[in-house]
């Protein structure tokens, strides 16, 4: 056995720092779930266990597989997702299980194991991304392939793409339905990553004199533009406010990080408010959006129901919540926050764990952004250090943009609050960033004895390689 | 560049060149950690150690501070944010009628009981056919005070005001909030305990009939509210009702006498002739005027009228006191217009405006129930607001663009009658939770409005004005009591009868009482709403009439 291992290039390896992390997620889970069942039945007991008993299983298994393959990554980020997903399956079995409904094999399954189910989807890509990435090669060299595919991507939805909700946000293939934009936010990091890791000397020091002003190279900043463009044209075809802010965000965090130039941030906000003025004066949706975030209150019954009654919910919860279970996820039929099991999740958690966890939850983020960054800082080059930079922006801002609309601190936009929201292109997409980053964290398993042949599927990948490098030569 | 394997060279599917080989990936793995790993913190980098990388723009990694550093203050301003509604706003969210979780909590727990002064209960809880939670309403004209707590229609009036308190989702002790969750009842419904006197509320409600209109009545030196009708009014027992409620509701949106409309604090009415109370306050406040006052012209005046830019002013004709120059409480004992036109353009448009608002015009009442702002005139004039020197003369007697509630003028005689000191109105004197705690509601001074002195020489004329020799306003004298008062016929528009207005308080030297009396369309004020007045006072003072 462990022979095979070493010829597969594998050498177990201990994490114990993940495990302390991992029983202290599951204990804390396993406290919420007994919280929420005794709540429920009125006595001190755990009820139907099913759903947790699975999950704290699948985090244990993938800690193992990160075990085996002795990969020495990062040993907190999947602890820490672990923890928001985990939140999110009491969550989900906490709502009304009829929100959302689908017939997998001929079983009915609601909400939360349906949650469940992502959830495992999700985290299995994570694992499969962190343990089989070996190299960033394929990132790196097609990073004008990854453009190409993210603005097919883009035009396939502004074509196919189904309106929900006044969004232009979901594309059906077949019985499978899905968000790209989720998808699109990963395209587009790594192509940033790829661009400014090649440009960021000349972007940083270049410069080009226009009248009394010294720009950088006028050519160099063209994707600033086509970004500015396709943040804009998101907004006015797919009616995405959030993707669009998104976007732009970290694609400013990332021009800051590679560049250093506080000049291109500033100006970058200029562009945006700008567009964003220009956005209000010509489209109705954008204008409704921000007067409903100024005041919510001149149409409580329309416009302003959903962002009230989560600032009910905010109420109801105060400083320790109500409890898990114990907060109001239903008046008669109707949910007390429409959409509580996606855009408004944040608020749910507010009511029930209180300021305190949501508070939690911010600092989970932050967490992440803490990892995301070391991980960037301790990178070997430019593009690894950038890529990993855009990845934990995905993540942290995203996360910012919708618990800054639900908390009325931003208008409000409707992107999904990661690894927590119910969603399965959410959680793919968000399991891949953070895989990436573990990846990206990995310092590779032990050195393993001389000699050893590449196997097949070693082999198998650089037939590939071989392949892909001529399409991205045709394309650049 | 492109294509660069895992840092550490791994074996196996490492970069494009196969395997790497046993490169000495220890060493190289020393390295990252001494000068990568705290990169964060040291600025200063090392970069001599990362042999072999081309030089150029700064390292990547020292960029990320900045980054980190907006990103920690975005995420402060949310947990700001969540500070601000959960901690700062959690009450005011809570209690908002608007929350759903008042209906919840309808569901799921009793309500508190609403009692009279006395602690007649007048809204209490039932169960409906369906074993439902109802409220029930044993005295049903006293809608426009109590309101409705309807699972279909929400709240109103105090039911809606109290509402937090009445479910108990606002705890009458701020520190029980934090606990809250840990109690195996999470509700702690409080009883209301109203100033509200239910026999004189009736009282009223039987003087006004069927006739449309208003009656407040104040304690004037507590602003404690006694009895406040509005007429016609609705039933909130059939709005409560789960099967009829709908029903009942749209009819009484249909209708064109606006049953749901509180007149008392959100009617809002010309006052004729018992707006000449403000002007008094306003001119013998600001000095403009006196007791001794007179205007030469005025007798002449009654037959030309007083001619003001092109605009005649008349009395309503009478056959006494025509043969001189009225002062100040005789003007006011016969009602003269044309002598309070005088005055009020003496007093001038500013010195009305800053006295109005004094008692209140153009301002919200702070109440326990919603309130229209009074107001002197529409505004946008260029004289400080009046369009000219008519309108203000007209205002002066109580015309010309004066609106008011009958609340508002319900407070200008409690203004009079409490020495110039206007208290702040209210309704609910304490509050008790189930644990037996108490919490007390203690009268609030709302304004000083102007000195005891001049509020003395008003209340002597206002007394003078019901039991002087040509009073117009006798008809509201209590027997036995010494009563004040002021009556009003305000002009609604040619060919429509005038409102009949009354404000007045007894007894006028230590008032216990004071009333403000309006009927829609009711004709001369000395003879509907005067004695409707004098009846109520006399009620509330135990007197048989």
């Amino acid at each position: 056995m462990t022979q095979a291992l070493h010829r597969a290039g594998i050498r177990p390896h201990m994490r114990w720092r993940e495990l302390r992390l991992l029983i202290v997620v599951a204990v804390c889970l396993m406290v919420g779930w007994i919280s929420l069942e005794s709540f429920r039945e009125g006595q001190i007991g755990i009820g139907d266990a099913t759903l947790l008993t699975i999950y704290i299983a699948a985090i244990g298994i993938i800690h193992l597989a990160f075990v085996v393959t002795g990969r020495r990554m990062d040993q907190i980020l999947f602890p820490t997702a672990a923890l928001l997903a985990g939140i999110s399956l009491l969550v989900m079995d906490r709502l009304p299980q009829d929100t959302v409904t689908q017939t997998i094999a001929g079983v009915e399954l609601g909400l939360a194991p349906l949650q469940l189910v992502w959830l495992i989807l999700g985290f299995t890509v994570l694992a499969a991304i962190a343990i089989f990435v070996r190299s960033d090669g394929w990132l790196r060299r097609y990073k004008y392939t990854w453009a190409a595919a993210g603005i097919a991507l883009l035009l396939l939805v502004f074509v196919f793409g189904s309106v929900i909700g006044g969004a232009r946000l979901t594309l059906h293939i077949g019985p499978f339905s899905g968000q790209p934009s989720e998808l699109l936010k990963v395209i587009l990091v790594v192509f940033l990553a790829g661009y400014l890791a090649e440009n960021r000397a000349l972007l940083a020091t270049g410069s080009t004199r226009v009248g009394t002003f010294t720009v950088p190279p006028l050519p160099y900043l063209l994707p600033m533009f086509a970004m500015w463009g396709i943040a804009l044209s998101i907004v006015i075809v797919q009616r995405d406010l959030g993707a669009a802010l998104l976007y732009f965000l970290v694609f400013l965090g990332l021009l800051y990080v590679a560049t250093r130039r506080a000049a291109y941030v500033v100006f970058g906000i200029v562009l945006f408010l700008v567009g964003g003025a220009a956005l209000y004066v010509l489209f109705t949706h954008v204008q409704e959006r921000i007067n409903i975030w100024i005041d919510p209150f001149s149409d409580p019954q329309g416009a302003g129901y959903q962002i009230i009654r989560a600032l009910y919910a905010y109420g109801r919860g105060g400083i320790l919540g109500t409890g898990l279970g114990a907060g109001l996820p239903s008046v008669g039929d109707a949910p007390s926050i429409p959409l509580m099991h996606t855009d408004f999740v944040f608020a749910a958690i507010a009511e029930e764990l209180g300021m305190l966890g949501a508070l939690a939850v911010l600092g989970l983020y932050l967490v992440i952004a803490e990892r995301g960054f070391r991980i960037a800082a301790a990178a070997a080059d430019d593009f690894r250090a950038l890529l990993a930079t855009g990845l934990t922006l995905v993540i942290v801002v995203q996360a910012a943009i919708i618990a800054g609309g639900n908390l009325r601190v931003l208008p409000l936009t409707g992107v999904t609050l990661p690894f927590v929201s119910y969603g399965g292109s959410s959680l793919l997409v968000n399991g891949a960033v953070i895989g990436l980053l573990l990846a990206l964290s990995d310092r590779g398993v032990e050195p393993p004895p001389p000699g050893v042949r590449p196997n097949a599927v070693v082999r198998a990948a650089q037939r590939a390689r071989a392949v892909g490098g001529r399409i991205e030569e045709a394309l650049s | 560049m492109s294509g660069l394997s895992w840092p550490s060279g791994v074996s196996g599917p490492s970069g494009p060149g196969g395997p790497s080989g046993p490169k000495g990936p220890r060493l190289r793995l020393q390295q990252l950690r001494l000068h990568l790993r705290p990169r964060l913190r040291t600025r200063g980098a090392t970069p001599s150690l990362r042999g072999g990388e081309p030089s150029g723009p700064p390292r990547v990694g020292r960029s990320l501070l900045p980054l980190a550093l907006s990103l920690a203050v975005a995420y402060a301003a949310l947990a700001g944010g969540l500070a601000y509604w959960q901690v700062v706003q959690a009450q005011a969210l809570t209690a908002d009628p608007l929350n759903p979780l008042s209906l919840a909590a309808a569901r799921d727990a009793p309500r508190g009981t609403i009692y009279d002064v006395n602690g007649v209960v007048l809204a209490r809880n039932v169960r409906g056919p369906n074993g439902e939670r109802l409220r029930e309403y044993d005295y049903p004209y006293a809608a426009p005070v109590i309101g409705y707590s309807s699972a279909t229609f929400g709240t109103a009036a105090l039911e809606r005001t109290y509402d937090g308190q009445l479910t108990g989702l606002v705890s009458l002790n701020p520190g029980d909030e934090l606990l809250r969750k840990f109690r195996g009842q999470p509700y702690d419904p409080a009883d209301l305990h109203l100033s509200l006197d239910i026999n004189l509320e009736r009282a009223a409600v039987d003087l006004l009939g069927d006739q449309k209109g208003a009656i407040v009545a104040i304690e004037p030196a507590t602003g404690r509210v006694l009895a406040l009708v509005s007429s016609p009014t609705y039933n909130p027992n059939r709005i409560v009702d789960p099967q009829g409620g709908r029903d009942y509701m749209a009819s009484l949106q249909s209708g064109d006498d606006s049953p749901l409309l509180d007149r008392a604090t959100q009617g809002l009415y010309v006052p004729g002739s018992v707006f000449k109370i403000v002007t008094s306050i306003a001119g013998l406040g600001s000095g403009a005027i006196n007791p001794q006052t007179t205007y030469p012209d005025q007798p002449g005046e009654l037959q030309t009228g007083f001619l003001v830019d092109g605009f005649r002013i008349h009395d309503f004709p009478r056959t006494v006191q025509t043969d001189h120059p009225l002062d100040y409480a005789e003007a006011l004992e016969v009602s003269s217009n044309i002598w309070f036109a005088h005055a009020g353009l003496d007093t001038g448009a500013q010195n009305m405006q800053d006295w109005a608002a004094r008692l209140g015009f153009g301002e919200r009442i702070p109440f326990d129930l919603p309130t229209s702002p009074s107001q002197l005139t529409s505004g946008g004039g260029p004289l400080d607001g009046f369009q000219d020197r008519v309108e203000l003369a007209n205002a002066a007697y109580g015309q010309g663009e004066v609106l008011v509630s009958p609340l508002q003028m319900a407070l200008v005689a409690a203004t009079i009658a409490n020495h110039g000191t206007l208290m702040r109105p209210s309704l609910v004197d304490y509050l008790t939770s189930s644990d037996g705690s108490v919490t007390r509601l203690e009268p609030q001074t709302w304004t000083q409005v102007c000195s005891s002195e001049t509020a003395l020489t008003i209340g002597d004329a206002m007394q003078q004005a019901v039991e002087g020799q040509y009073a117009v306003a006798s008809a509201a004298k209590v027997p036995g009591v010494p009563t004040a008062g002021k009556s009003g016929t305000a002009q609604v528009g040619p060919g429509l009868a005038p409102h009949s207005w009354f404000i007045g308080y007894a007894p006028a030297d230590a008032p216990r009482i004071v009333v403000a009396v309006i009927v829609e369309g009711g004709g001369l004020g000395s003879q509907r709403a005067v004695p409707m007045g004098g009846r109520l006072m006399s009620a509330y003072l135990g007197v048989a009439r």
